[in-house]
């Protein structure tokens, strides 16, 4: 049976729909390869905007210049992201990971730098009067205390980056995007509503993760 | 990393012309005063009189304008301001723990930074708990936000000693407690400032705490230095008007036959009083629970006493009765002369009295209180 429309289906037969689609769309493997660009493109933006974070913190003169860029960056809508950045990095896998990055490091450098910026002046006192040097204050008060804020930049660069893997089983990159759109292809009406469903579960699921792990940090911090 | 003392004992701390300015205004104006080594010495006045930012201007928190600031002879902008400050143990109001750290982690932060090994670390931090009368295995890994202010303070005053400085600076460090537990926490600190021998430089805005704590006053009005000297010599020779109603000197003339317990009787906390009969174990639950560091015990006037968390600590390790751990109580009724009340809490050798009303637990009698209310 082929799902090209929406009628009462029992139990069973949802079951071995599924099956059908999971086996003939390849969806471990395309399970694997979206959470394989996801990781990477999450790591990077990770890095990077935790590393701009504590740069514009620390020469707060380049912030308004730099977030404006990456504001600018942001607007543009994501397809036409992928679009503009294939004379540079062609189809596949790189320029989807590229734009999953570019969306993804303003949430991260501005929770960053506003977690440095805005830790309670009593802490940084306190720490100062001990005998903590600038870059101890840094490493050792104003950063751990910042955790909280940068998870919370990280869960939204979480749903970024989904949308944007997502997007790009539309330029070749494969992932859970590119049995998507074999299914509105073929107009495949069970293929588009397994693997889309599937996506949004996953989506859940790491934004409940990266939430949870917010959640911790506040938890311990006694906020 | 910054190693090393700078002075193992403090002879002087001497302060000379030091002025501070922000803007117009003064914080500071030409202060001269010498702190004596071993000395605790009191910094007393209003908010905004200036006395917190000399007290910060002692470990280069703040630099003066002019005038110098000089240990042992040595002017302290010699010192590099990181290694001043590990070699001084700084308490403050809020007691400033640090929300993403443990209790050891508090502790433990600056010997980290100076590269000790960890068993040294774990030792100290050991020892400090203990010195502050918080049972280590307890409070160790504790955060801050899970401690009861008064545990808090004693965990920052133990994170000041960890380095073993020569001088602490205490800036109001009882100032957010209630009055039972401030009064507790004041007789422990006497008994650790003996035990220390150190130099303290303490600011307050409680002349009763300043003639309970302090060696010497130094009273700050309006950015300068009015008057310093013994508690007696502000009381009995004060330099201004300004000094004899800060130090309420008139009141010696206050006929003390005239009042009664109830007139000076402070408000009582149902929270401290227990029952009799209970087990060490159960009251030292109760305590931990309710954040409590002394406890009232009252059944009936034949059986009473009064109880500190380290005692009851003790008799539960020593496998000893609450009833072995109490202390005497003395009780009073509201119409006991104030004199009777006094010579009773003198003989007893306590600084605490439980005011009786219809033979119930009515209010507390603070024998530092009386005298205060009545040089």
């Amino acid at each position: 049976m082929k799902g090209d429309k929406l009628t009462a289906w029992s139990f069973n037969e949802i079951f071995a729909e599924i099956q059908r689609v999971w086996t003939s769309q390849l969806l471990s493997q395309r399970t694997l390869e979206h959470l394989y660009m996801f990781a990477i493109a999450l790591f990077f933006s990770f890095l990077a905007g935790v590393l701009i974070g504590v740069l514009t913190y620390r020469n707060p003169r380049f912030a308004d210049p730099i977030f404006n860029s990456l504001n600018i960056v942001e607007t543009i809508p994501d397809i036409a992201l992928l679009v503009l950045l294939l004379p540079v990095f062609g189809i596949g896998k790189t320029p989807t990971i590229v734009a999953s990055i570019l969306y993804s490091i303003l949430p991260i450098a501005r929770n960053t730098y506003t977690g440095l910026s805005n830790v309670p002046g009593e802490h940084i006192e306190i720490a100062e009067a001990l005998g903590l040097t600038r870059r101890e204050i840094l490493f050792k008060i104003r950063f751990p205390l910042s955790l909280p804020l940068i998870a919370g930049g990280i869960r939204i660069a979480v749903v970024f980056t989904m949308g944007v893997v997502t997007l790009g089983g539309l330029i070749a990159a494969g992932g859970l995007g590119a049995a998507l759109q074999n299914g509105i292809q073929l107009y495949d009406m069970g293929t588009i509503l397994v693997t889309g469903i599937w996506i949004g579960i996953l989506a859940v699921l790491l934004d409940g993760a990266a939430g949870l792990i917010e959640h911790i940090l506040q938890v311990r911090y006694g906020k | 990393m910054i190693s090393g003392k700078l002075f193992e004992r403090i002879e002087s701390l001497r302060l000379e012309n030091v002025t501070k300015k922000y803007g117009e205004n003064f914080a500071v104006r030409n202060l001269n005063l010498e702190i004596k080594g071993g000395e605790l010495l009191i910094l007393i006045g209003k908010s905004g009189s200036g006395k917190t930012t000399v007290l910060r201007m002692m470990n280069r928190l703040i630099e003066p304008d002019s005038g110098s600031i000089s240990i042992n002879g040595i002017d302290i902008r010699k010192f590099d301001p990181i290694r001043l400050r590990r070699n001084t143990g700084y308490v403050i109001q809020n007691i400033g723990l640090l929300p993403h750290l443990r209790v050891s982690g508090n502790i433990g932060l600056i010997p980290k930074l100076e590269g000790w090994k960890e068993e040294k670390i774990q030792e100290r931090i050991q020892d400090l708990l203990n010195f502050v009368s918080l049972p280590p295995q307890v409070f160790t890994d504790r955060y801050p936000h899970e401690l009861s202010g008064g545990q808090q303070q004693r965990v920052g005053l133990a994170r000041a000693m960890v380095m073993s400085p020569p001088l602490f600076l205490m800036d109001e460090p009882f100032g957010a407690l209630d009055s039972l537990l401030r009064a507790q926490l004041q007789d422990e600190f006497y008994r650790i400032k003996k035990e220390l021998g150190r130099t303290i430089v303490f600011v307050t805005h409680d002349i009763n705490e300043a003639f309970r704590l302090g060696d010497r006053i130094a009273i700050i009005d309006n950015s300068e230095l009015v008057q310093v000297g013994t508690p007696q010599e502000l009381i009995f020779s004060p330099s201004s008007n300004l000094v004899a109603e800060i130090v309420d000197s008139k009141r010696k003339y206050r006929h003390i036959d005239a009042l009664k317990v109830k007139d000076l009787a402070q408000p009582l906390d149902k929270r401290y009083i227990l029952d009799s009969g209970l087990s060490a174990a159960s009251v030292l639950d109760h305590m931990s629970a309710e954040g409590l560091e002394i406890a009232l015990v009252f059944d009936s006037p034949e059986n009473s006493g009064r109880v500190g968390l380290t005692d009851v600590m003790k008799a539960v390790s020593s496998g000893k009765s609450l009833d072995e751990a109490l202390k005497p109580l003395p009780l009073f009724s509201p119409e006991t002369p104030l004199l009777e009340a006094l010579l009773r809490l003198k003989t007893g050798g306590g600084s605490i009295g439980l005011v009786l009303e219809n033979d119930k637990p009515g209010g507390i009698l603070f024998s530092d209180r009386i005298l205060q209310n009545l040089v």
